[in-house]
């Protein structure tokens, strides 16, 4: 599903990420830890289409060059970036950009609009199982949302948007345990088959909720190590200084 | 342009048989406009946007003189159909058509013909300019506790083949104690290249209310200036609301004096320019008495070599404690060309006041554009929905909810 090769990323000169390889398969959870720095957010932007770096290499997503996609192309072919630190949109209201966003992706794609009572009954749905404060849909996007509220929010419009590939950026940051619960159910309530997840993480945490297929350890812009489940233990015991 | 100002006066004098006094008044603005001619920038008000230059490079040489016998056809003008409403038909400066068909007959009296307001005004040479041009005297009063049922919708037109001309239009209102009046002002203009100056005066009498929804969207090459001169008794309520965006120039001055404990006075405004447009609003709120209020906020997103400019000021006299005065600016400058120009003047003389003001001005968020494009949104739509939702919060203000929808289905703002 997703192929990265070689890929090398700066920003003004300075270098981020260096010869980065990974490959996801349909269906497949991978999770990425590395400290502060590693270049995390770097490759969730990158593949999400943010501006502003240079690149080489290659980044293949069903076998279209992701280079040759703008932004939102991305989001119609079905990658899903959850923000580290999701946007407060003043004046727009959250119902109004989920229907936006939803009809925007299936219009794209030649599938059916949703009319307004279609999306309520499906906005609806999601946000009891993910236990999303309904008056909530009614406001301006995120603002005045608590920091938990915000993530959920990203979690709810995953899915509703129900992508291919999700890139989750420091989801479980900033979460209590009851909410991170729920974020977990909520990413596990979506993994299928042909559904793939790539969780970015500092800590082991999230992945005892969300269990991942690989992990990979991040440094200084390189996989330096990758394996099992198993590894995320071992990185909490040794910390990142001492993994090899 | 005196000499061509000289041969249009006489023209417009010898059209009416004025009583002597009118005569005398229309003489003395005329003499006095004569003396100080069009507003430049050498005037602290008109320094953003010197008229006089405005009309040199946009209209060059104008004429003054208005054939007030001749019938203008009104049945081509295309009137808003969202919402039924009272209405008053101006074209070229000439009053046409007055109808108030949804109201009480005996609760709103049209004064027209009736002898002229002949105080001397020293307001700006425009004002005179105004007075020594425009039309006969028309006056309208809303009685003692009486609501229009409808909107009065005010359209201000322009005839096919006028071109160069400066029009002047003036009515006088008077809400009597505990009357309620919703104004709107629509401009179609049906040719190019003209001056419309538009002078509106207000009496606002004890718990009086009056809401003034401007709306300047259609894109025309004409030059305006509107002046609204509001004087408020106790408890009485002006808001003014001003869409200014599809002119070539457009100048709105507010003038509010709040005389009457507890009156407030409300001045919203969107600049939504495009291309070379240059629109400004300038507030005078003075506030003479005791626990007078007033709220200003005004939102510019503006395009291409568009400039913005907002004047509000605050005056509060040394009697004047306990007032609340706020107002604030907000732009987003779309191109590197566009500009956004606040000048937000606090003149206090009382100590016991709560006045604030803020101005901001700065360019799109990209993050909030990524942010968007993220979840499916192009460009243009992320953009859209970005600004609509930066002026949302003015198109608020509108307290009147049918002219809310109005103007919100102008502007494509959805919900």
């Amino acid at each position: 599903m997703l192929k990265i090769n070689n890929l090398s990323a700066k920003i003004d000169n300075k270098s981020i990420l260096q010869d980065f390889k990974l490959e996801i398969n349909p269906g497949e959870v991978h999770a990425i830890m590395g400290p502060n720095g590693s270049g995390k957010s770097t490759l969730s932007n990158i593949l999400s289409g943010k501006k502003g770096y240079d690149v080489t290499g290659e980044v293949l997503f069903e076998n279209n060059d992701l280079f040759s996609l703008e932004t939102e192309e991305r989001a119609h072919k079905g990658i899903f970036l959850a923000f580290q630190y999701p946007l407060e949109i003043p004046g727009v209201n959250t119902n109004v950009f989920l229907k936006t966003s939803l009809n925007a992706i299936k219009k794209a794609r030649g599938e059916k609009e949703l009319d307004a009572i279609q999306f309520l009954k499906l906005v609806k749905e999601k946000a009891k199982e993910l236990k999303f404060d309904e008056e909530k849909l009614g406001r301006q996007l995120n603002v005045g949302f608590s920091g938990g509220e915000k993530k959920k929010n990203e979690i709810l419009q995953m899915s509703i948007l129900n992508p291919k590939l999700s890139i989750l950026d420091e989801t479980d940051s900033g979460l209590d345990i009851d909410a991170l619960k729920t974020v977990a159910e909520g990413v596990n309530a979506l993994r299928k088959k042909n559904n793939s997840f790539l969780i970015i993480t500092h800590y082991q945490r999230l992945l005892e909720y969300i269990k991942p297929d690989f992990v990979h350890v991040l440094m200084n812009g390189k996989i330096i190590k990758s394996g099992g489940p198993e590894l995320a233990l071992e990185l909490e015991k040794k910390g990142y200084e001492n993994i090899n | 342009m005196e000499d061509q100002l000289k041969i249009d006066f006489e023209k417009k004098l010898k059209d009416f048989s004025y009583s002597d006094q009118e005569k005398k008044f229309k003489e003395t603005n005329f003499e006095e406009f004569l003396k100080q001619g069009f507003p430049n920038r050498k005037l602290e008000n008109w320094k953003f946007s010197d008229l006089n230059q405005i009309i040199k490079n946009n209209i060059g040489e104008l004429t003054f003189y208005n054939d007030y016998k001749k019938e203008n056809q009104i049945d081509k003008i295309e009137l808003i159909s969202e919402l039924e409403h009272n209405k008053i038909i101006i074209v070229d400066g000439k009053i046409e058509k007055i109808d108030f068909k949804f109201e009480d007959k005996d609760k709103v009296v049209v004064l027209v013909e009736q002898g002229e307001e002949t105080i001397k005004e020293n307001i700006n040479s425009l004002i005179n300019l105004n007075n020594a041009f425009s039309n006969k005297f028309c006056k309208i009063i809303i009685k003692k506790n009486y609501s229009l049922k409808k909107p009065l919708v005010i359209y201000h037109s322009t005839n096919k083949n006028t071109q160069s001309k400066n029009t002047n239009s003036r009515i006088d209102f008077k809400l009597e104690e505990n009357a309620c009046l919703r104004l709107i002002d629509i401009f179609k203009d049906n040719s190019e290249k003209n001056f419309l100056n538009i002078y509106y005066n207000f009496e606002l009498d004890k718990s009086s209310i009056l809401k003034n929804y401007k709306i300047d969207k259609a894109i025309n090459n004409n030059v305006k200036y509107s002046y609204n001169n509001v004087k408020q008794e106790a408890n009485s309520i002006s808001e003014t609301f001003i869409l200014s965006s599809g002119s070539k120039f457009f100048k709105n001055e507010i003038n509010c004096d709040l005389l009457g404990q507890h009156s407030s006075a409300f001045v919203n405004g969107i600049f939504d320019l495009d291309d070379e447009n240059h629109h400004e609003i300038k507030s005078n709120i003075n506030h003479l008495v005791e626990n007078t209020k007033s709220y200003q906020l005004v939102k510019s997103v503006l395009e291409k070599k568009s400039k913005a400019v907002y004047q509000g000021k605050i005056f509060v006299s040394s009697e004047a404690q306990k007032t609340d005065g706020y107002q604030l600016s907000n732009a987003i400058l779309l191109s590197e060309n566009s500009e956004f120009n606040a000048k937000p003047e606090l003149e206090i003389y009382a100590d016991d006041v709560k006045c604030s003001h803020g101005s901001s001005s700065g360019s799109l968020d990209d993050n909030s554009i990524f942010y968007l494009m993220s979840r499916g949104l192009n460009f243009k739509e992320a953009k859209k929905l970005l600004i609509n939702g930066f002026l949302l919060d003015v198109i608020e203000k509108i307290t009147d909810e049918e002219i809310k929808n109005l103007i919100k289905n102008l502007l494509g703002v959805k919900e």
